[in-house]
């Protein structure tokens, strides 16, 4: 382990991904602080610019992304009570307050603060965690594979919040639906293509995750006039007041965020779950261990309000990487999309990305702390400029998105059809969103597919048509069970009227 | 009933049904997928997944539809005095339907001039265009925005990254 460390400290440090980091944490930030674009589009927005550089490189610059765009969130949550993303939408609970009386400088570091203390604490347990769970995996033959993808699968769709279990799953089948157009990989025949060319290599995921995130979540502001009701709204992010955080402060916000980071990066390892639920169980959890004077303060200014989603979602962020490197099955939209981009580079994530892929495993998990530096040393000096980008018209923001989402589909494959499809989905998003139908599922649904396909394939031919491999061995017998409780647990809740109250209040739209 | 409670069971019932539809049109494709001779002995075919997944899609729509419509009906017949009594003020939700068809009209156009504009003059076109779409009226950003912008993006791409951008097809036609 200790040299895999050192592996990972010599790439994570080397000049490129350095600036690599400092640049992922930048935009991130950025596009994390527009109002309606999550983390997922800020990424997918990245993607393009990743294919020029090595695989580490691509993908630190990745994770830089992710973080940043989960601080940005905050950053728009505390200063304009529009949540940049779904996993801070808790931060706005007690930073919106905050910024209100004043103290939007004091939110802004605090939030800083609790960020840096959950992604520090989850990088140390990534760094732990990671390798253990590699080493037991590389055991796993295809039967477990398609098990785990079983799992990941139905852990999202009941993650999802009360209601929306079977909007969850059927999305996720539309998703899987998707993944079969193109040329079937193991026969060659063509599936779903209706003769046109264009489909024969399949849709990219890339041209999905814009479509349906980065498009559709811009088009959907506009359709909800979003972008007028923020330049409106927009406050005077010139004078947040002073960002000084006293040492009584950081006494009594200390535990939560300790707290916080530990749950945040349990919440974040349970593929499905990611960080909005993270926040939300961090909010509560504070909050019932508050006194009941200190639980009136929750929702009008609370220190403990405000860092407690803060450092679980960051945790979260990072825990989520575990099951993705480890495994191979992304968690959540977000590390779906970062698993499309690994595939896309001839890397699999997975027990094997450890034995031939170490530089990229290893400086992933360094580069995550270095990563969390450097969105410190970013925000706490230039948050008050960064801001000001809040104050860029929407009106020239969104076009320049909508632009930069198409290019970057269409500078990849030079092809409008792209374009065309990219319409479609779009269109189709909309209405899906429209009728209260969750995106994240899709797009897990649509990474895995292939790799589901090939797993179940390989499992039925060595089982000769039997399906007696889903309990024959003890590992696959387990996932399997898991899985079949984590899809009965939304059924089983109604039978618990307290647990259900509980699930009420975490009705997280996406699991990102 | 509450008007949003109302509103989300329609919304199911809709989505219900599109999914029902989907599911069974990708069923019927699934069955038209070509198979080799002898697949019918193999345990994994190209049909395979397509077929389970398009029953899974079936079964999944169904269940929503039955729930929302069980909740509908038990609902209906429960409060439809109530609903009488009192007077719903739906708020309509409001939507800005003009400028989103207009900019997905843009996004159709744009496909089409990068193939007969070039990758220039139809960029040009699409940020001036959306900006204008959106709103935004002044000269110095309108155009200020848009050409330079896109010169310096072009320039990006294929002086600094070597990237081919063909010239639009109409040019080639023009000679």
């Amino acid at each position: 382990m200790l040299d895999g460390i050192m592996t990972g400290i010599s790439t994570a440090v080397l000049p490129i991904n350095l600036f690599m980091v400092f640049i992922g944490c930048f935009v991130g930030t950025f596009i994390g602080m527009l109002p309606g674009l999550g983390p997922v589009s800020a990424i997918a927005l990245m993607i393009p610019i990743t294919y020029g550089l090595d695989p580490a490189s691509g993908i630190i610059l990745m994770a830089g992304v992710y973080y940043g765009a989960i601080f940005g969130g905050s950053t728009s949550s505390i200063l304009i009570n529009a949540p940049g993303c779904s996993s801070t939408v808790v931060t706005a609970f007690d930073g919106y307050p905050m910024a209100q009386k004043g103290q939007a400088g004091k939110a802004l570091a605090l939030a800083a603060y609790a960020s840096f203390t959950g992604g520090t604490i989850s990088a140390i347990f990534l760094l732990v965690a990671a390798p253990m769970l590699a080493s037991v995996s590389l055991s796993f033959q295809s039967a477990d594979y398609f098990a785990l993808m079983v799992l990941g699968l139905t852990a999202v769709a009941a993650f999802s919040g009360k209601g929306q279990v079977l909007k969850a799953m059927l999305m996720t089948v539309l998703g899987l639906m998707i993944s079969t157009i193109g040329t079937d990989r193991s026969s060659g025949v063509e599936r779903f293509t209706f003769g046109n060319i264009d489909l024969m290599d399949g849709i990219s995921f890339l041209l999905l995750a814009m479509a349906t995130f980065a498009l559709a979540e811009v088009v959907m502001a506009v359709l909800k006039r979003d972008h007028l009701k923020e330049e409106e709204n927009q406050t005077d992010t010139s004078a947040i007041g002073s960002m000084k955080v006293t040492a009584e402060e950081v006494k009594e916000v200390a535990p939560t965020a300790l707290r916080s980071s530990v749950l945040g990066f349990i919440v974040g390892v349970l593929p499905g779950a990611g960080a909005t639920i993270a926040a939300f169980l961090a909010y509560g959890m504070e909050r019932n261990l508050a006194s009941a004077k200190e639980k009136l303060k929750f929702g009008t200014g609370s220190l403990r309000g405000l860092v407690a989603p803060e450092s679980a979602n960051n945790a979260a962020s990072s825990g989520s990487f575990v099951p993705l490197l480890t495994l191979g099955i992304p968690g959540s939209g977000t590390t779906a999309i970062m698993l499309g981009a690994l595939i896309a580079y001839g890397i699999q994530p997975g027990p094997r990305m450890l034995v031939d892929n170490p530089d990229v495993f290893w400086s992933v998990i360094i580069s995550m702390y270095i990563g969390n530096i450097v969105l410190l040393i970013l925000n706490l000096p230039l948050i008050p400029y960064i801001s000001k980008l809040l104050m860029v018209p929407r009106t020239v923001l969104v076009p320049m998105i909508l632009f930069f989402a198409i290019t970057g589909v269409y500078l990849v494959s030079f092809n409008t059809f792209d374009i065309y499809m990219m319409v479609f989905f779009c269109m189709a998003a909309i209405g899906l969103r429209m009728l209260n139908f969750p995106m994240a599922p899709l797009l897990l649904g649509f990474v895995l597919g292939g790799l589901m396909e090939d797993n179940l394939r390989r499992a039925l031919i060595i089982s000769d048509g039997s399906l007696s491999f889903l309990w024959e061995r003890p590992i696959t017998a387990v996932i399997m069970t898991l899985a079949l409780m984590v899809l009965l647990a939304p059924v089983l809740r109604n039978f618990f009227p307290k647990s259900r109250s509980k699930s009420t209040s975490v009705t997280s739209a996406e699991a990102n | 009933m509450s008007t949003p409670q109302r509103k989300s069971l329609s919304e199911d019932l809709i989505g219900s049904l599109l999914f029902l539809a989907f599911s069974a049109g990708y069923a019927y494709s699934a069955t038209l997928i070509p198979a080799y001779p002898g697949d019918e002995y193999e345990p994994f075919t190209a049909q395979t997944l397509p077929l389970a997944l398009s029953t899974m899609g079936v079964v999944l729509s169904l269940l929503l539809l039955v729930g929302t419509l069980k909740t509908r009906n038990a609902q209906n017949s429960e409060q439809a005095l109530q609903q009488r009594a009192t007077c719903m003020t739906d708020v309509k939700p409001d939507y800005d339907w003009k400028t989103v068809l207009q900019l997905i009209a843009l996004m159709l156009f744009y496909a089409v001039g990068l193939k007969w504009l070039g990758f220039i003059i139809a960029t040009t076109v699409f940020l001036a265009v959306g900006y204008w779409v959106l709103g935004e009226r002044r000269k110095k950003i309108l155009f200020g925005a848009s050409l330079p912008f896109v010169l310096l993006f072009w320039f990006a791409l294929t002086q600094l990254l070597d990237i081919y951008l063909a010239p639009g097809q109409l040019f080639h036609l023009l000679g």
